[in-house]
């Protein structure tokens, strides 16, 4: 990792002894917002986005904190792993909001770790950003919980639509993770959107978390003949599906459509020149060509030594919308406050572009459609999109 | 189809296999289920990587670190669990949750050592030949993988049936406390059980890399319950049965894909092991206790 | 105190959860059995309540009874097949019943949601359930230690066949401990569900059964009280080692091993383990 990294190791070990040694009983309301952040950093695959996360949040916080753009408040973060298990994830939100006196949360990394502990911040009157939940429904919870993250519904179509004008796709079959919230959730918008668009369905595959062995269900699908697959995958599935599919022999034209856990540069990495062509619609990429993008991009380079994905910069984005609420909250003593000046945010220009919330405190941004190019291992805007 | 589907179940089997004949020995032979034998796997696979990747050295140098390396874990997992608590006369489930406990720890280990993050091995490292046969396609590495199977599952045979060690180890499978009176050399017999049944899941962790291309520190728990359905398919501790179950298991998931569905291929995996334990209740393919190990 | 209990209600909920959950486990160890059904049987338990509270508009205490009674009878079916098993091959056949549960719920949409799972469950269950179950459970398996029935199942535990050869039924005795041990986990799902508004079918399969038969083990299969210290420990140490990050899954496990190895009797007998060392 980073050389960093030890020192903020030790800074983070610190500032929770300090916490534990000022207890529970400080009523300190002064010049520091105590913002929890709840991202999975252990805990299987969900680490790789939570820590994504948590390194964009702590960039924001430091940028911030450093130009000092807050009437003199400062921004802390107190983070906690949940190692990707909803019981935890319960346990930290009661003890940050309960003990710890934090005036917002951002996260948790999952959905279904959303739907367990989201209730505690929303009867506590403690505003939630979510930058990595893309379940249905999430911010039905209550009116405390927002996301920047993009549901998959709200992509989805615009990425079939455009593979059926380019590529003619008529004849449709679906692959998708049966026990993961992620993956069955992006399935459901597509088989509703595959509908929708009149498309003929040919057949729907599963497999399980930790499953590497795709070749049954692809010899299926092969058989079946369609024009297009349609993954419901995380990345390192949909690599694996990838090359497995080129070396079973699926025809050149055959085109995949990914979702969106498909932005990663991990696909490149794993799936290497069998990733040309994939078609993915994203809030957000890598190479997205605007100032804020590219400075954000570079920033994390610098500091973390690699490039952002998707998550990093939702997360990022939540940070600064959560500073923008505080603000122009002008303090940071309640949450019912900086949740509605969060809620009133409209003309926000984040990483990801113009940004706003829908009447359900979604994030709303324009869709943008990448095609992955296995040479040099990036996706790009699609060409005609 | 269907010939390419008995290709795809017999690779997956095969792979299978190579686990649960290690695991299967340490069984038979000790009556010891080692839970941290999938955390060995793991440990394989990233060895192998490690050779082939930072140090890039040739794909046998890297089978040979993970034989060597994963044999000394399970080892290890002998000296700092099983060992004690067998001389403690501790019960047998004591040895199952210390076993899994080791095997936190080195999923842990890996963790820190590895990062998180799914790998692969470099192109270099294997071939991406394939041929086809009537219309089906193989890759090398699969047949690779059955030839594999097939011969660590006859070497380990021919250990069994032919060398010193292997009358020993399978008078200790017979009794211990016999193996002990007639002066075989029980420790070193235990040691060696372990150092080959670490050693086979080792093999399997890289053959297992190569054929699917997916390395992370998780990869050992899916492997670990294959590898228990395989033992109860193949009968606990009966090596070559071990080699059948792991094939069936192979055909079985494949075939529950094609007939049932997706959805449903692991449950009918689980639910043969019920029925088949209704039917036979020591498993498919169980001996009598004369022909253990 | 009530500052602590606040900040820590669910650690505090899980503790009580999970101690109900391994002392139905222990039931079962003390007559040689080692069940990994008891994810299977939450499931059951879990989602029957949960559709009987939400869709069909029970109360919350007929809703648990049904729960529990679903469970006891999934479990005596499951008993009357399995029992007969011996040792590791019950354990894996208890396993595989987990797991087709979990695989059925993954499945089965319109009850469980599939992967998505049920959101929006009614927090129905509050800490004094918890506690006063877990007081009623203790008691009971106290209560069933001490009466002949006690004295039967350690001579299960010493030599089955020879207790058969006395002429009494070892597989009705097995039997009606495994249901009963069935219906405390279809309990416990009920309870778990009512609990943090959500369940998934991830939250019941392998790693719970395996976290409910290490609890008792951990605590000691021969102190009552073994269960609910092992469970206690196993829920509170992810909590307390959350400060070492990316170590915490190493010091669990090196936690749980030192444990096995150094206490034979298991964490309860670390007070007589020290009086000794005193004494000594």
């Amino acid at each position: 990792m980073t050389d960093a990294m030890p020192t903020r190791r030790t800074a983070l070990a610190l500032g929770a002894a300090a916490i534990l040694a000022a207890g529970p009983a400080r009523a300190q309301a002064g010049r520091v917002a105590r913002i929890g952040l709840v991202q999975s950093t252990t805990g299987g695959s969900a680490a790789l986005y939570g820590t994504e996360q948590k390194q964009a949040i702590e960039l924001a916080f430091d940028e911030i904190n450093a130009a000092n753009t807050l009437n003199g408040i400062r921004l802390q973060a107190l983070h906690a792993d949940d190692g990707a298990d909803r019981s935890q994830t319960v346990n930290i939100f009661q003890r940050l909001i309960r003990q710890d006196k934090v005036v917002a949360i951002l996260g948790p990394t999952l959905s279904n770790s959303a739907f367990a502990a989201d209730p505690i911040a929303q009867a506590a009157g403690i505003p939630v950003i979510a930058s990595s939940n893309t379940a249905p429904n999430l911010t039905r919870i209550g009116d405390f919980v927002f996301r920047t993250s993009v549901p998959e519904d709200q992509v989805f179509p615009t990425v079939l639509r455009y593979a059926v004008q380019k590529h003619g796709v008529k004849r449709v079959a679906l692959i998708y993770g049966l026990d993961d919230a992620l993956t069955r959730g992006a399935h459901d918008v597509q088989k509703k959107a595959v509908a929708d668009l009149g498309l003929e369905q040919t057949g729907i595959e599963s497999y399980q978390r930790g499953d590497v062995d795709f070749s049954a269900q692809l010899t299926k699908i092969k058989a079946r003949k369609p024009d297009a697959l349609i993954l419901g995958t995380l990345a390192e599935e949909a690599a694996s599906i990838l090359r497995q599919a080129r070396q079973l022999g699926f025809d050149d034209k055959v085109v995949f459509v990914g979702c969106n856990a498909n932005i990663s540069a991990k696909l490149f990495e794993l799936a290497g020149p069998a990733a040309n062509g994939i078609i993915v619609g994203a809030a957000w990429f890598a190479g997205y060509d605007s100032p804020r993008s590219r400075a954000f991009v570079e920033a994390y380079r610098k500091r973390y030594g690699s490039t952002p994905d998707i998550y990093a910069a939702q997360g990022y984005d939540a940070a600064y919308l959560l500073a923008e609420a505080i603000r122009r909250a002008g303090g940071a003593d309640s949450g019912r406050a900086i949740r509605d000046k969060l809620a009133g945010i409209t003309d926000f220009e984040g990483v990801l572009g113009r940004f706003g919330w829908s009447a359900e405190r979604d994030a709303t941004v324009t869709p943008k459609v990448l095609v992955g190019d296995g040479q040099a291992r990036v996706f790009v805007t699609a060409p005609g999109a | 189809m269907i010939l390419q589907q008995l290709v795809n179940g017999l690779s997956l089997g095969s792979v299978y296999a190579v686990f649960a004949v290690g695991f299967t020995l340490v069984f038979g032979v000790l009556n010891v289920l080692n839970l941290s034998q999938g955390a060995v796997f793991m440990w394989g696979a990233y060895l192998g990587l490690e050779v082939v990747g930072t140090l890039a050295l040739p794909l046998p140098a890297a089978v040979a670190v993970a034989f060597v390396a994963a044999g000394l874990l399970g080892v290890l997992s002998e000296w700092i669990v099983f060992r004690p608590l067998q001389r403690r006369g501790a019960h047998r489930w004591m040895g199952m949750v210390a076993s899994l406990a080791l095997a936190r720890i080195l999923i842990g280990l890996a963790q820190e050592a590895f990062g998180t993050q799914v790998v692969r091995y470099p192109d270099s490292a294997m071939t991406m030949a394939s041929l086809d046969i009537l219309g089906a396609r193989v890759q090398l590495l699969q047949l690779v993988a059955l030839a594999a199977a097939l011969t660590m599952v006859l070497a380990l045979g021919a250990l069994l049936r032919l060398t010193n060690l292997g009358r020993a180890i399978r008078t200790v499978a017979f009794s211990e406390t016999v193996a002990r009176l007639v002066g075989a050399p029980v420790d070193r017999v235990r040691l060696a059980t372990f150092f080959v049944a670490g050693a086979l899941a080792g093999g399997a962790g890289v053959l297992w890399s190569l054929v699917f291309q997916s390395v992370s520190p998780f990869m050992g728990d899916a492997i670990l319950l294959k590898g228990l359905t395989v033992l109860i398919l193949g009968g606990l501790g009966n090596v070559l049965g071990a080699l059948a179950g792991g094939l069936l298991l192979g055909l079985v998931e494949v075939s529950s894909v094609v007939a049932v569905g997706s959805g449903y291929r692991d449950a009918i995996g689980f639910g043969l092991v019920l029925a088949i334990l209704l039917v036979r209740p020591t498993g498919l393919f169980a001996t009598r206790e004369a022909k253990r190990a | 105190m009530t500052d602590f209990y606040y900040a820590y209600e669910n650690v505090i909920d899980l503790c009580l959860l999970n101690s109900v959950l391994a002392l139905g486990c222990l039931l079962l160890l003390s007559v040689n059995l080692l069940s990994l059904a008891t994810g299977g049987l939450m499931a059951i338990g879990a989602y029957l309540s949960i559709w009987l509270t939400m869709s069909q508009g029970w109360p919350f205490a007929p809703a648990l009874a049904a729960a529990t009674l679903a469970a006891a009878l999934a479990s005596a079916g499951l008993g009357a097949l399995v029992l007969r098993l011996r040792g590791d091959y019950f354990a894996m056949a208890t396993l595989a019943f987990t797991e087709v549960v979990r695989i059925v719920a993954l499945n089965w949409d319109g009850v469980t949601g599939g992967a998505l799972g049920v959101f929006g469950i009614p927090k129905y269950t509050e800490t004094w359930h918890l506690a006063g179950l877990l007081g009623l459970v203790l008691y009971i398996v106290w209560a069933v230690r001490h009466s002949a029935i006690g004295d039967r199942m350690r001579a299960v535990a010493e030599d089955e066949l020879a207790v058969t050869a006395s002429g009494h039924d070892v597989a009705r005795l097995k039997l009606a401990i495994f249901t009963a041990s069935g219906a405390v986990a279809g309990l416990g799902g009920g309870l778990a569900a009512h609990l943090n508004m959500f369940v998934a079918p991830g939250d019941f399969g392998f790693l719970r059964s395996v976290d409910a038969v290490v609890a008792p083990v951990l605590g000691g299969v021969g102190n009552l009280f073994g269960a609910v210290i092992g469970a206690t420990a196993l829920t509170v140490l992810p909590e307390a080692l959350r400060f070492s990050a990316q170590l915490r899954e190493i010091l669990v496990g090196g936690v749980i091993l030192l444990a096995v190895l150094f206490l034979p009797a298991g964490l309860t007998s670390i007070p007589r383990a020290l009086a000794r060392r005193m004494a000594a």
